[in-house]
This record gives C-alpha cells, sequence and structure tokens, in this order.
C-alpha cells in the first residue's frame, strides 16, 4: 500500500449527489482511483452504478447536487462530455445507441481524429489509420467486415459490447469506466471482452468495472472492489468481498449498513 | 412596404427515348434570407420528365438546402414499357425555411418501375414536406413501386409533413410505402460526445448517415459538397 500511496489519484470522487428526473440515486458517493488500478463496483439493481457511470461521463439526463469529481486534478464536472472524453475518460455503455448509414470505421476514425487533435498531435488520413486497426481488430476477435457495417446498427447485443471495447481498445483512454460490459454475453464473448480489458491494462491507466456478476471478475482480477447500496459505497475491499458477495448475496451488506 | 424576397422560377424538361438514360442532380443553396427568412430566395421550380422510348431511365437527384421557400417536384411520366423513374431527395430546412417537395410518378407502359426515396430533415423553426403521387394508369400492366419517405427532427420547434397519393388502377401493381419520423436523439449525440465529437460533429454525422441512401446516388464530388454544405445548413441547430 505504501508505493501505492505515492502514485497521484487519477480520479477522486468526494461526496457525489446525483439525480435523474428529480429523483436523487447518488447520495454521497466517495472513491478514489489510481493509475495501474482495476476497481469493480457491485450492487444490486437500482444501486445507483449505472447513474455513477452516466454522470462520470457528462450525460444532460443527470444533476449534480453536491459534491467534487477530480480527474488528473481537474474539475471533471465542470468539462463538457467531449472534453472528458478528449481528456482521456471513456464510457462502454450498457446500451450502445446506433447510428445509421455510419460506418464503424469511420465512426472511429472521426473519434480518434477529435481526440488528437485536442492533443495537437496531427489527424490520421483513412490509410494510416486502417493499419493501426488492424491489431485492435485481431485482439477482440474481429475481422475487417464489422468496420464497413454501420455503427450498432443490426448488432447482436454481445456484438455491440464488443463493439465498445474496441472503441475503448482504439481511444487508448486513461480511464476506462465499463458499465455491465459483461451482461448479456456469452462466456466466450465474455472471455475476449475481459481478456482485452487485461491486455489493455497498463500502470498509466486504470478501468472502474461495473458489474452486478463476479463472473467477469475471474477474468480481470480487480484491486479493488466496492459494493453500492442506495447511492453509497457502503462496503471496499479486495477480491475476496467479490466472492463473499457472490456466495452471499447483496443483503447482508445492506442490514449491515443499516446498522452503522 | 416593398418585398425583398427574389423568385427562382426554372424550367427543367427531359425526354428519355429508347434505351436511354438521363440522370439529373442538384444541389441547391440559395439564399435562406436572415433570421426571419426575409429576403430569401423563393425557389418554385418545374422540373418534369418523360419516359418516351423502351427501357429508359430518368433518375432525379436533388439536395435542397437553401431557399427561403422551395417548391419542387420533379416527376417522370414513364411511358415507355419497362422505363424505370427515380426520385432521391435530401431536404434541409432551418430557422424560418420551408422545403414543400416531391415528385409524381406516373406509369403508363407495361412493366414500369418507380423509385422513391426522400429525406426531410427540419432544424429550428424549419417545416419540411414531402408531396407526391404514384399513379398506376389502367394499361400500366405489373408496374412497381417502391417508396421511403423519412423525416428527421432536431429541436422542438420544427415540422415534418407527408402527403403521399398512391392512385393505382390496375390491379397487377406492387406498390411498398415505407416512412418514418425520427427526433436526434440526445442518447445518440451523447455518445457521439463521449467519444470524443463536438456538439455540431455530432449532428453532422448522425444526419449524414441519415441521408446516406440519397448521398451515394450523387456522383463522386457532389457527395461531398453535398455533405458540407448540410453541415452549414444545421450550424446552430444544436446547443
Amino acid at each position: 500500500m505504501g508505493e501505492r500511496g505515492r502514485k497521484h489519484a487519477m480520479l477522486e470522487i468526494k461526496n457525489l449527489h446525483a439525480s435523474v428526473e428529480g429523483r436523487e440515486i447518488l447520495r454521497g458517493v466517495d472513491l478514489t482511483v489510481r493509475a495501474g488500478e482495476v476497481h469493480a463496483i457491485m450492487g444490486p439493481n437500482g444501486s445507483g452504478k449505472s447513474t455513477l457511470a452516466q454522470v462520470l461521463g457528462g450525460h444532460p439526463a443527470y444533476t449534480v447536487a453536491e459534491g467534487s469529481v477530480l480527474f488528473e486534478g481537474k474539475d471533471l464536472l465542470a468539462m463538457k462530455p467531449e472534453d472528458r472524453a478528449r481528456e482521456g475518460v471513456f464510457v462502454a455503455f450498457q446500451y450502445p445507441v446506433a447510428i445509421r448509414g455510419i460506418t464503424n470505421a469511420y465512426f472511429l476514425r472521426s473519434a480518434v481524429n477529435a481526440i488528437r487533435k485536442h492533443r495537437g498531435e496531427e489527424e490520421l488520413g483513412p490509410v494510416e489509420f486502417m493499419d493501426r486497426l488492424e491489431d485492435k481488430l485481431r485482439v477482440i476477435g474481429w475481422d475487417s467486415s464489422y468496420l464497413s457495417r454501420p455503427v450498432n446498427e443490426g448488432f447482436s447485443g454481445g456484438e455491440k459490447k464488443r463493439n465498445e471495447i474496441l472503441q475503448m481498445a482504439v481511444l487508448e483512454p486513461k480511464l476506462a469506466i465499463l458499465d455491465e460490459t459483461d451482461s448479456g454475453l456469452d462466456i466466450d464473448a465474455l472471455k475476449t471482452v475481459a481478456h482485452t480489458v487485461d491486455k489493455l491494462r497498463r500502470p498509466d491507466n486504470a478501468t472502474v468495472l461495473v458489474t452486478h456478476y463476479y463472473r467477469i471478475l475471474t477474468h480481470i482480477a480487480p484491486d479493488f472492489v466496492h459494493v453500492l447500496s442506495d447511492g453509497r459505497i457502503v462496503k471496499s475491499g479486495g477480491k475476496d468481498l467479490a466472492l463473499e458477495l457472490e456466495e452471499k448475496g447483496y443483503d447482508w451488506i445492506r442490514e449491515g449498513a443499516a446498522v452503522a | 412596404m416593398r418585398d425583398e424576397n427574389q423568385l427562382h422560377a426554372a424550367v427543367v424538361e427531359l425526354v428519355a427515348l429508347d434505351n436511354a438514360t438521363i440522370k439529373y442532380s442538384t444541389i441547391q443553396n440559395w439564399y435562406p434570407g436572415d433570421e426571419e427568412g426575409r429576403g430569401g430566395i423563393y425557389n418554385f421550380v418545374t422540373k418534369r420528365g418523360k419516359c418516351l422510348g423502351k427501357d429508359s431511365k430518368i433518375s432525379w437527384t436533388q439536395v435542397e438546402t437553401g431557399s427561403a421557400i422551395t417548391w419542387k417536384y420533379p416527376g417522370c411520366i414513364l411511358q415507355g414499357d419497362n422505363s424505370i423513374g427515380e426520385f432521391y431527395s435530401v431536404a434541409v430546412t432551418n430557422q424560418r425555411q420551408q422545403a414543400d417537395t416531391g415528385t409524381k410518378m406516373i406509369h403508363i407502359g407495361k412493366n414500369t418501375r418507380s423509385t422513391i426515396v426522400s429525406k426531410g430533415i427540419s432544424a429550428g423553426r424549419g417545416q419540411n414536406t414531402y408531396r407526391g403521387l404514384v399513379k398506376i394508369l389502367k394499361g400500366a400492366e405489373h408496374a412497381r413501386n417502391y417508396s421511403q419517405c423519412d423525416s428527421m427532427l432536431i429541436g422542438d420547434q420544427c415540422g415534418a409533413h407527408t402527403f403521399p397519393y398512391i392512385d393505382v388502377r390496375n390491379s397487377t401493381a406492387i406498390m411498398e410505402h415505407e416512412a418514418s419520423t425520427s427526433k436526434i436523439g440526445e442518447d445518440q449525440i451523447f455518445y457521439c460526445k463521449q467519444r470524443g465529437l463536438s456538439a455540431e460533429d455530432a449532428v453532422g454525422m448522425i444526419v449524414n448517415g441519415f441521408c446516406r441512401e440519397v448521398f451515394k446516388e450523387l456522383p463522386m464530388e457532389f457527395a461531398v459538397e453535398a455533405q458540407r454544405l448540410l453541415g452549414i445548413s444545421l450550424e446552430g441547430s444544436v446547443g
């Protein structure tokens, strides 16, 4: 822990309160994520897991009433969603939308170039971009036919999730927030997705896995596991906590939290 | 007070003889006027085509972006047997613009076929109307028509209207009509933004994707131009 203590906090969430359509969902979330770490956020349905992901991404339907979020020392909540993305925050969505008539390749290249431009780097042409894309495709086990298909249109649930991971692999974010990327995947797809996420781990990036299930954590070992319940993190621990949750469910934590 | 609006009234007539194909592409970017439409062009156009010969074909492709008011209905009289009529249209209205456009496909000959693909995009206080006629005459054995009218709304003060007239006098005809209206979604824009795209680029991309079926009918240089024009026409339509 001493060594970790020296690493700077990439994401610092303090007392975050957020609501959607007038309902308060997050009621004081505290969370610190350092570079190189993988955090799993677990919790029952309706506990606020997805809300946390959407709020960090900057979805306009969510209002933050209280609290602060620092990303690399900057006020994340003051940034526009596109600036958060350009600074290196990536959200893999639970229900990715389709964009009709726009190919995956074009969409990806536009995103990469928007981010490169922000960093003061030169934009990539189609040929140059395709060269870089090939490796990433191989990692998630896709052939190039997926690139000429419209973004998520006619994709199965599993394909959409893989597509999110492809985008993540291509955009190389500093902080990736995966919102239930594992749900709706069959075992093989889950393995591919999990291995890709694992391969992308570096000492200078971090991952927050929002998940229902222990399953994905057998492939990606988290450094920390947090339980979100009623909009607060009520328990944090190591990988063992996930196993305990798998065996006992969430009720014992909720009861414990009520007593405390 | 004197009205400052200007009028553009063009007439185009096409005749296709045996085995001839005519492809007529237009990108219109006349002046829409100021924010209230003052001083804009009234674009009232007559465009008609006649497939007179056997196996002839006339294809109209149009991208309408600029005028204060557009009234335009390029049509095809499908007189020659096996002749083909096509109409591909994108119409964009922003601010106070009005576009009332569509086509007439009049099937006279045998085995005549027509395809209509219309994409209307309304933003600001713009109004977009598709108004079209498909008429199958008595002698037009085995005529076919496929029509698709898609409307996209950006914001909450614009309008989309569709008036498809279908008049079939021969029971061997096969007609298909599909129509859709969609609102450009907050979730779609957010998705693009979360990948680093600006609001304007996001809208431009979503709208261009929506128009793809028409743009792919345009000659290469036109298609590039049309995409840029669409972006300019919709500038400032999303906050």
